[in-house]
């Protein structure tokens, strides 16, 4: 008998997987693409059908008995290569539409997995524009943008799925210009609804969207001001996943945004380093102004970097802390650095600076590799003696 | 005016009315000595309306008001009016008199939807400016029944739930609206606020909490001081188990520690974990009494009498208590006897005597110059011990 090729195998099952077919037909022939999108091999393979993967998208948002879920899933796969969003784009341009359809619908029970499949898509800066472009068709009175932001911010917007996914699409839709306009828009309270996610318990995929989505906001130094004002108030809520149960002096604590004070002795901190180094930096960011300087120094910031520090374990996390406190006590720059961010730096020094960096990370790198060996290869000398 | 014949031109009539005037005096002029108080009265040139219309004084003002709130028209056109009667009571700052229009207004149970929910958030709006909150917000809760997206509703009762201190409730009221028209500044504005005092109350929550936490810390340090020296503690009543439980005991600690001595002084502890006790001293022949606020267990009696008694006080009218001449008792209750406690040992030692049971946490002593007669009176017919 003649060997078939995977791809035949693969065209096999696209019949199957058509709408309209006998549903437990398509459930068997769905969890086998769903296995195939589990191997670097079997996404390459099905990049090449874009039938199968357009059948695979009219699934995953149809409703049941179809298998949406599982075919969600395997877009979910597909689409965290980002070798596979053109094909996947091609297949079906509408893509990023549909699934944001459905990721925004409150009654749609696999929202969380097309939300999952936007936040793949969305890191690579063509389907990033497509998703921008399919937000800003105005809904009559909501904005995609806008639905998106209260999806995310109100608890129970969609009783079956939680909507974590939608912190990370909100991330990457950040880094564009015209997301960042929206949620810094002064007459409108949208940034500000963020701000108490950042203390989120259930989902560090939705702490991190958050965190930094405030990072790239802080980007925008023209804001700082307002940001870290009465209106926005964002430092406490910056500051508050890095602070412990720190026992401070009556005279510190008055010091300290009305947030962080008196915090109960069973505060812990932002349990993933990452979020944490994503905060410093967003911290770091806001102190690139003078006034921004001096406002994060009023408000206190020193004292709770300074416990950080002593109890951070991370050594890269660690350096970054360094680094802040360092701006945070240190002199005032000269003339002409005073936005750090619109400085030029020359590039013999700029060549330098990339150097102490590689250098830093390699010190990290054989930190971490100490840490992680521990005491087992003397252990072994001692039992050889 | 007299009644036109049918018939007759007007130039009869006008004629024949104007000659009338040259016989009879015109008799519905105003009187010339009050004609601007008459001229105030008639309604077309009144400059204030009465408050209250009484029919007898003012009955063409009367007749007006019943035309406007005439039964016969259409309860929407009856609400109408009582809305606008209202609308002007709350201009003038007559909130009181403005729920009582709005309120008739609703009585009228019209049947238009919009008309009523402006009623109802009408008249939140006098209530909160009563500073009747409760009512207000219930009042909008009513108008948002009708109409769920009256903004105005929304912004007033975001602001009761302010007043009331609700600050979760007031965002979320805020946000409700601002899903509605999310630039309505007012709306920002109310939430920054509530937010930032929603804030605050948390923050004083958990100093609150701190508080007492550190309160218990200290009280329970104190306890356990106690109970390391092995001092026996009684209940203030008379009649109190004295073989309490050791719950009792930490009971009767914290509501003497909590409760403050009449003269405001307390047990406390000093950085090296060492006791001071508020000590009274009673002085029965002359029925005086001092209270040392702070005897640190550690000093002894003698220290504290040569203070006391460097000056022989006002009362003593023989002059004679002097540090040297005192002795210094404590009262065992229940055996009715009395121990003679030596001036030179300390506090703590006194404390620790198996008869000594300190009584509302303050440790109480008895004064008397041992020579004398009154304190061989007193001494007389009671047990006395001597403590070494």
């Amino acid at each position: 008998m003649a060997e078939t090729s995977p791809k035949a195998e693969a065209a096999k099952l696209l019949p199957f997987l058509a709408l309209g077919e006998r549903a437990d037909l398509q459930a068997a022939a769905a969890q086998h693409v769903l296995a195939l999108t589990g191997s670097g091999p079997g996404r390459t393979l099905l990049a090449g059908q874009a039938a199968l993967l357009q059948a695979l998208v009219e699934l995953a948002v149809a409703p049941p008995p179809a298998p949406a879920r599982d075919a969600a899933r395997a877009l979910v796969n597909l689409a965290a290569d980002p070798g596979l969003h053109k094909p996947l784009l091609a297949a079906e341009p509408r893509l990023p539409v549909r699934l944001l359809g459905c990721a925004l619908d409150p009654h749609w029970p696999w929202a969380e997995e097309a939300a999952a499949v936007l936040a793949n898509l969305s890191r690579e800066p063509v389907p990033c524009a497509a998703l921008t472009e399919a937000l800003a068709a105005t809904e009559p009175g909501e904005s995609g943008l806008e639905r998106l932001v209260r999806a995310l911010c109100t608890p129970g917007y969609n009783a079956r799925a939680p909507l974590h996914y939608l912190g990370p699409v909100l991330s990457n839709l950040s880094q564009r210009p015209a997301t960042r306009a929206f949620l810094l828009d002064r007459n409108r309270c949208v940034v500000q609804r963020l701000l108490t996610l950042t203390q989120y318990p259930d989902s560090s995929v939705r702490r991190g969207g958050v965190v930094g989505t405030l990072r790239n906001c802080c980007f925008e130094h023209r804001h700082h001001e307002w940001l870290l004002g009465p209106e926005v108030d964002i430092l406490p809520f910056l500051l508050l996943p890095l602070a412990g149960p720190e026992d401070f002096s009556e005279e510190e604590m008055e010091r300290l945004p009305i947030d962080l004070q008196y915090l109960p002795p069973d505060k812990q901190r932002e349990p993933d380093a990452d979020i944490r180094k994503m905060l410093i930096e967003t911290i770091m960011l806001l102190t690139a102004t003078a006034p921004g300087r001096k406002q994060v120094r009023d408000q206190g910031a020193y004292l709770i970097l300074r416990e950080l520090h002593s109890w951070e374990p991370e050594p890269d996390v660690r350096v970054t802390c360094e680094k802040l406190i360092q701006v945070l006590i240190g002199d005032e720059p000269e003339r002409g650095l005073e936005n750090l961010l619109e400085v030029q730096v020359p590039e013999e020094i700029e060549r330098q600076l990339q150097q102490q960096d590689h250098q830093e990370r390699e010190q990290c790198e054989r930190e971490q590799q100490e840490l992680e060996l521990g005491p087992g290869p003397q252990a072994e000398k001692a039992a050889s003696m | 005016m007299e009644q036109q014949d049918p018939g007759t031109t007007f130039d009869d009539g006008m004629d024949s009315f104007v000659e009338k005037f040259q016989s009879q005096p015109y008799r519905g002029g105003f009187h010339e000595s009050q004609w601007e108080e008459e001229f105030e009265k008639i309604p077309l040139f009144m400059k204030n309306s009465p408050s209250e219309i009484d029919p007898l004084e003012n009955p063409d003002l009367a007749c007006l008001q019943s035309i406007i709130f005439d039964e016969e028209r259409s309860p929407e056109d009856q609400a109408r009016t009582y809305k606008d009667e209202g609308n002007d009571y709350f201009k003038e700052k007559d909130y009181k008199k403005a729920v009582i229009s709005y309120t008739e207004g609703l009585k009228k149970k019209c049947t238009d939807p919009d008309l009523n929910a402006i009623l109802y958030t009408n008249r939140a709006a006098a209530q909160y400016y009563l500073g009747n909150f409760r009512s207000s917000l219930n009042d909008v809760m009513a108008a948002r029944k009708l109409r769920p997206c009256h903004l105005k509703a929304i912004i007033r009762g975001a602001s009761c739930h302010l007043e009331l201190k609700n600050y979760v409730e007031a965002v979320n009221w805020c946000d409700e609206g601002l899903q509605i028209d999310a630039t309505e500044k007012k709306l920002l504005d109310l939430r920054a606020k509530a937010d930032k005092l929603k804030r605050t109350e948390q923050r004083d929550i958990r100093k609150a909490k701190l508080k007492e936490k550190k309160k218990q810390d200290q009280n329970e340090a104190l306890l356990q001081a106690i109970k390391a020296r092995n001092i026996r503690l009684v209940a203030e009543a008379a009649g109190e188990d004295e073989d309490s439980a050791s719950e009792g005991l930490s009971e009767l600690v914290l509501y003497g520690l909590s409760s403050e001595n009449p003269c405001g002084a307390r047990l406390s502890v000093d950085d090296q974990g060492r006791l001071s006790w508020p000590v009274l001293f009673l002085y029965p022949e002359y029925a005086q009494s001092d209270l040392v606020s702070a005897f640190h267990e550690d000093s002894r009696f003698i220290d504290h009498l040569m203070v006391m008694f460097g000056e022989t006080p006002s009362w003593d009218l023989e002059q004679k208590y002097c540090p040297d001449n005192l002795e210094v008792y404590f009262e065992d209750e229940d055996r009715e006897a009395l121990y003679c406690v030596s001036p030179s040992s300390t506090l703590l030692q006194v404390l620790q005597h198996p008869r000594y049971f300190v009584k509302a946490l303050t440790p109480t002593f008895l004064v008397c110059v041992g020579s004398s007669g009154f304190c061989r009176n007193y001494l007389r017919g009671k047990k006395v011990h001597q403590v070494k």
